[in-house]
């Protein structure tokens, strides 16, 4: 029996970087849907839990940190990577304290999100 | 899987709690020791090299700036080369200074007051209580002058660190429990974003000892793989120095593209602090110049 698709929100005002993201990651066998503003995502969410979330930090009204903080008080089981183009040391410590399971700065290549999601969909396959 | 880099006022105080950590947790120790291995890399003897990591240009005659900037940078790519390894405590080796933007690399300075460090050196070396303050007072300020003159960093300032500790007020035994408790924070868990960080201060580190074998007043800049060195120069040597630094900085591995801005002044308003730094925002920057010295040191 093959193993279920994991499920991927990515969250990015940008719309090119969902353009981007979405076909790279069904390529690899997840099932993606993409979100241009952080209430929306949030509001999917409720609607049907996701196993990976990638989100972007800088967006209007509710920005990537809050994305993280609702998403994990509803299932701690979620992996939240943060993406950004403002990537600091403190902003970085400021994720990971907050449960953030992985911090990558834009500009990035496919690759290497890639291989960030697998080791997050092998933690939530153990 | 994290980097500890321990600093004091007191060598004695940071290599003995360095080990102390280090046995504690399992980790390796990066120190003085990568000496001797960049020694025969700058086939210099190793104690010149303990001596630039000590003595800024102008007490130490002998060493032009030159040559003090030159043997730093290889202290620094070499330390940044085994910091890579993660799992590591570090001490000794200047590392609080140059190890910039890295999230999983805790920094640790351990203060004693000047008193307690007065009344040690005073019974070590057999002099009054007002020579071996005299002489405390004296060590700070040296400290102080060449970390400036060094990095543009003022290492006795408590802001530059992750976690200050007082041995007047902490016992050593709490103090090594305190730094593995910080390490375990979520914030020091080494991300993506902090491994390429560090691996590009070490590229760039790298590029610019390579570079000033033969050159001086280099700055360089490195993300995955592309490297932009700041050099200054002017008229006629700008295309055979542009030539010269591609030339030995492809070479270096890990770089795959090399820009050069051959500029009259490469820390002024036209060189890389304005426009450059915006063009590339928050990538890593090694190297100081004598400019910087000048500016320290005034």
């Amino acid at each position: 029996m093959s193993e279920k698709k994991l499920r991927i929100m990515v969250i990015d005002d940008e719309n090119i970087v969902g353009k981007r993201l979405k076909p790279a990651l069904e390529k690899s066998g997840y099932l993606v849907e993409t979100f241009e503003d952080g209430e929306t995502a949030l509001a999917r969410y409720d609607e049907e839990p996701f196993d990976i979330v990638v989100t972007d930090i800088r967006m209007e009204k509710v920005d990537g940190i809050e994305v993280l903080e609702k998403i994990l008080a509803k299932s701690d089981r979620t992996k939240v990577i943060i993406i950004t183009g403002y990537a600091t040391v403190e902003v970085a410590r400021e994720a990971l304290s907050k449960g953030a399971f992985d911090f990558i700065a834009k500009p990035f290549k496919p690759d290497d999100l890639r291989t960030i999601i697998k080791r997050a969909a092998n933690e939530l396959r153990q | 899987m994290s980097i500890i880099i321990i600093s004091s006022d007191s060598r004695n105080v940071e290599e003995e709690m360095a080990k102390r950590v280090a046995d504690a947790k399992g980790f390796d120790i990066v120190d003085c020791r990568v000496l001797e291995d960049v020694a025969k890399d700058c086939n210099v003897d190793p104690g010149i090299l303990e001596k630039a990591l000590e003595n800024t240009p102008s007490i130490l005659k002998k060493m032009p700036q030159a040559r003090w900037r030159y043997y730093l940078s290889c202290i620094e790519a070499e330390v940044l080369e085994r910091l890579r390894r993660d799992n590591v405590v570090c001490w000794g080796v200047a590392a609080h200074l140059y190890v910039i933007g890295v999230s999983h690399a805790m920094k640790v300075r351990l203060i004693s007051g000047s008193a307690r460090r007065a009344a040690s050196i005073a019974e070590l070396q057999g002099t009054s209580m007002n020579i071996a303050r005299k002489w405390v007072d004296d060590e700070e300020k040296r400290r102080k002058k060449w970390s400036l003159s060094a990095y543009g960093i003022d290492e006795t300032s408590p802001s530059i660190y992750d976690l200050v500790i007082n041995l007047d007020q902490i016992d050593p035994d709490e103090a090594v429990g305190t730094i593995i408790e910080a390490v375990g924070y979520r914030k020091f868990r080494p991300v993506t974003y902090s491994v390429k960080c560090l691996s590009d201060l070490a590229i760039a580190a790298r590029v610019r000892a390579e570079l000033l074998r033969s050159m001086k007043d280099i700055r360089v800049q490195a993300r995955d793989g592309t490297v932009i060195v700041f050099v200054k120069g002017s008229g006629r040597e700008k295309v055979k120095k542009s030539r010269a630094i591609k030339e030995i900085a492809g070479k270096i591995d890990g770089v795959s593209f090399v820009e050069v801005h051959v500029k009259r002044n490469i820390t002024d308003a036209e060189g890389m602090e304005s426009p450059d730094r915006s063009r590339y925002p928050g990538w890593p920057v090694i190297g100081k110049t004598s400019h910087d010295v000048d500016k320290a040191a005034n």
